[in-house]
């Protein structure tokens, strides 16, 4: 997996590419928590993943739950096919923000 | 489904670590390859098998780094598509392995839930030695 991190206003813009498995959930968390801590509306770009398994999935839940309580959201952005698959087989379409 | 192929057994080990995943995953898709299925059921085929060997990494082995290998089958004889996961780590006992319910929406518990949404049934046997746990996956792919 690789990252891109684009900032414009308040809006911070993660590009991930590559495939989301348990081998690389703490990565992407170390990229995704600082900047919903931080307050930022994140918005997660997923046009180049090619692959998300259910690690995957509980980090963009872990996303979507902390922006919330922060007073903040995440908003998943460009879903690449595979994974809005993943998305609806866990039923999660109606809970993250999906764009 | 027409799956072309009428007999294929392919195994493999793998070192049982969550940086295997990725070569379990190449593993499974150079199988699939062989098999005259749409893309769509390869990649949930794909899913459900590195979600098996993740709990395999997650659970049985608690995460602790190890040498052990574990093995995983792929046999297909008739359109019956059987998966075999062998491994060393701490005995499952099938009453304690349940995903979470759908609507608890918290993370962790989804890989199991994956499992059994793509997969037409789910077995879990006590492992012939020098296995401890023997996982098997099946699916008809006549149907």
């Amino acid at each position: 997996m690789s990252y891109k991190v684009t900032e414009e206003g308040n809006i911070s813009t993660v590009h991930l590419d590559g495939e989301i498995d348990m081998d690389v959930t703490e990565k992407a968390k170390e990229i995704i928590m600082p900047l919903i801590e931080a307050k930022k509306e994140v918005h997660l770009n997923l046009k180049e993943v090619q692959y998300m398994d259910s690690s995957g999935i509980s980090v963009l839940i872990e996303s979507h739950q902390k922006a919330t309580e922060l007073g903040t959201k995440v908003i998943l952005k460009e879903i690449s096919k595979s994974v809005l698959k993943v998305i609806m087989m866990a039923k999660l379409e109606q809970i993250l923000n999906l764009d | 489904m027409n799956v072309a192929i009428k007999s294929i057994t392919e195994q493999r080990d793998f070192v049982v670590s969550s940086s295997s995943l990725k070569e379990v995953r190449s593993f499974s898709r150079e199988v699939f390859e062989k098999v005259n299925i749409n893309q769509d059921l390869k990649d949930e085929l794909v899913l459900a098998i590195a979600e098996a060997a993740q709990n395999i990494v997650k659970h049985a082995y608690q995460g602790e780094d190890t040498d052990d290998k574990m093995e995983i089958k792929i046999s297909l004889e008739k359109g019956l598509l059987e998966i075999g996961f062998f491994d060393k780590g701490r005995p499952v006992e099938e009453k304690n392995v349940r995903h979470r319910k759908i609507d608890d929406i918290k993370p962790g518990g989804l890989g199991t839930f994956f499992i059994q949404q793509i997969m037409d049934a789910v077995v879990f046997k006590e492992g012939e030695k020098p296995w401890i746990n023997h996982l098997v996956l099946t699916k008809n792919l006549n149907s």
